[in-house]
């Protein structure tokens, strides 16, 4: 607090005009430091990017992150303190205690997935996955294999990876879904050809959550002789996985989606029969050779203790998140007209529930809910205004993509909170509508489709 | 195997958990682990057989541990602002 009333000192010291570089970042410093004002408690609010509010909003942005869970920090804590060993030490037992930990932790990822420890590499994120996937596959088998499939509905870094890939002389065939953001099994297995190495499809759908026919796709896969890699950076810990049944080659896996710290990940690789890749990282070979640098023990146990803490709640917590989410959707419904759910209801990730509110333009209603931390779609892509990619390639109109809010209900969301989202969401739609003349129109019987915008 | 605990010895820990739950400085945890504590202890209320009960009771005391530790890290290092969830109602 100090430094803040210090550059609130400074600011009105200074002269405006010769200095002004100066006196703009004293008031950028003043402007992102919490200012809680001097005085009782109830008094006290946030000021931020100039938002005031009252309290730290309630978090619903669970596919954007998750909070640590405490049992999860436990467990990283004394990575941190005493054991700092480094698990490539071979000669000391600062090295042997850290390479007992990481290794337990390789199982308890192992165990989530049913994979075998040996399968598993650990890595900084599904970011690092997916790219060492889909690149160090396609570039390990350039001879034969030179075309990719992924759906349109991928993660940013998978359609990347493509591009890049396209760039250096691969075809990749980018696959629609069906109007519910399911893959078409038909289609998919239509597009497969005899140099086709790679299938990409998203488990969980971060943007919709919608949960990909997995094993189905698995079944093609194994068929046609193509290696799947899926995405399951949402998925771990919150549907049941298991690579056995469902056919994956490649998986792709992120620590933070799942309680656990920022800055891990893991991928799997199958063994039998062994898929072969070539690392994107060149150095000292950790990770037999996949995926080269210092393994971080403590985020690596984290993801353990994560994995771990996942299997045993994964279906106490399915339950509750099932719950919040019709109490939510029920709530919503129940109040306004118009109300959309992007994406499959049926196959879904209830902790995941994108949905349109019909006349209301989507940012203006985020700018509304600041005591609410919610989100239009990917965290990736939160700052550009287009409507997202993944709601316009399940064919969402125009309008409607304007207007999507993902709600993201996880193990700590509270019925309250749940209900303090309705309230509040409820509230700014009808206000934003009744500023709408669209809205008006509509209520007026006018089909708004049939309005001719331009003169032409 | 350890012997089952006694009723007295359960209720104890129930307790204690409880107890320590509602000590977190932060809205969800707190809720959570209270919320756990109930459940859990309701979800083994029907476990008959002796080494599933002496398991559970394990378990118990080591989430008690840990819960113990958390309580004073997530003490130490409370933001300011507490969640609106909890903020008094302009």
């Amino acid at each position: 607090m100090a430094a803040a009333a210090a550059s609130r000192f400074l600011r009105r010291a200074i002269p405006a005009a010769p200095i002004r570089r100066l006196s703009t970042s004293a008031a950028v410093a003043a402007e992102t430091s919490l200012s809680a004002p001097s005085g009782e408690d109830e008094a006290r609010v946030i000021e931020m990017k100039g938002v005031k509010i009252s309290g730290r909003p309630l978090y619903l942005d669970m596919q954007a992150t998750t909070p640590v869970d405490p049992r999860v920090l436990d467990a990283m804590i004394p990575f941190y303190l005493s054991r700092y060993g480094n698990p490539h030490s071979r000669t000391h037992l600062y090295g042997w205690e850290s390479e007992a930990a990481v290794e337990a932790a390789r199982a308890r990822v192992a165990a989530l997935v049913a994979a075998n420890p040996k399968e598993i590499f650990f890595t900084s994120g599904a970011t690092e996955s997916n790219n060492i996937s889909v690149k160090g596959l396609m570039r390990f088998h350039r001879a034969r294999k030179r075309h990719v499939i992924a759906t349109q509905t991928e993660h940013k870094c998978v359609l990347d990876s493509c591009r890049h890939l396209q760039q250096e002389g691969f075809e990749v065939t980018y696959l629609p879904v069906r109007p519910d953001g399911l893959v078409d099994l038909d289609l998919l297995a239509d597009s497969i050809r005899p140099d086709t190495g790679l299938v990409s499809v998203m488990a969980v759908n971060n943007e919709i959550g919608v949960v990909q026919p997995l094993e189905e796709i698995g079944r093609i896969c194994r068929e046609k002789g193509v290696v799947f890699h899926t995405d399951a950076a949402q998925a771990l810990g919150k549907i049941p996985i298991d690579v056995e049944k469902m056919g994956i080659g490649l998986m792709s896996l992120s620590g933070h989606k799942i309680y656990g710290p920022k800055g891990v990940g893991a991928l799997y690789v199958r063994r039998r029969p062994r898929v072969r890749i070539e690392p994107q990282m060149s150095g000292g070979g950790q990770e037999r050779g996949i995926r080269s640098g210092t393994v971080p023990t403590p985020l690596v146990v984290g993801m353990g203790a994560a994995c771990e803490i996942a299997m045993k709640e994964m279906e106490y917590d399915s339950r509750r998140v099932s719950a919040l989410q019709d109490r939510l959707l029920n709530g919503i419904r129940a109040r306004l007209d118009g109300v959309v759910v992007n994406g499959s209801l049926e196959h879904r990730y209830p902790g995941n529930l994108n949905i349109s509110f019909a006349y209301v333009e989507g940012e203006s209603l985020l700018m509304g809910l600041k005591e609410v931390a919610v989100s239009s779609g990917s965290a990736c892509t939160s700052a550009s205004l287009e409507p997202s990619y993944v709601l316009r390639a399940l064919g969402v109109d125009e309008d409607m993509a304007h207007t999507s809010i993902r709600f993201g209900i996880g193990r700590f969301t509270t019925e309250a909170e749940i209900d303090k989202a309705v309230e509040l969401t409820v509230r700014q739609v009808e206000k934003l509508r009744e500023m709408s003349p669209l809205y008006e129109m509509v209520k007026e019987g006018i089909d708004i489709k049939s309005i001719q915008w331009a003169q032409h | 195997m350890m012997a089952s605990p006694s009723r007295a010895e359960v209720l104890s820990l129930f307790r204690s958990l409880l107890r320590t739950a509602s000590k977190f400085t932060d809205y969800n945890i707190r809720e959570y682990s209270k919320r756990r504590t109930i459940d859990g202890f309701r979800d083994s209320s029907a476990l008959a057989d002796p080494s599933s009960v002496a398991a559970a009771f394990v378990d118990g005391k080591f989430q008690l541990e840990v819960m113990k530790r958390q309580v004073v890290v997530y003490s130490l290092y409370a933001p300011d602002i507490k969640s609106v969830m909890e903020a008094t109602s302009p």
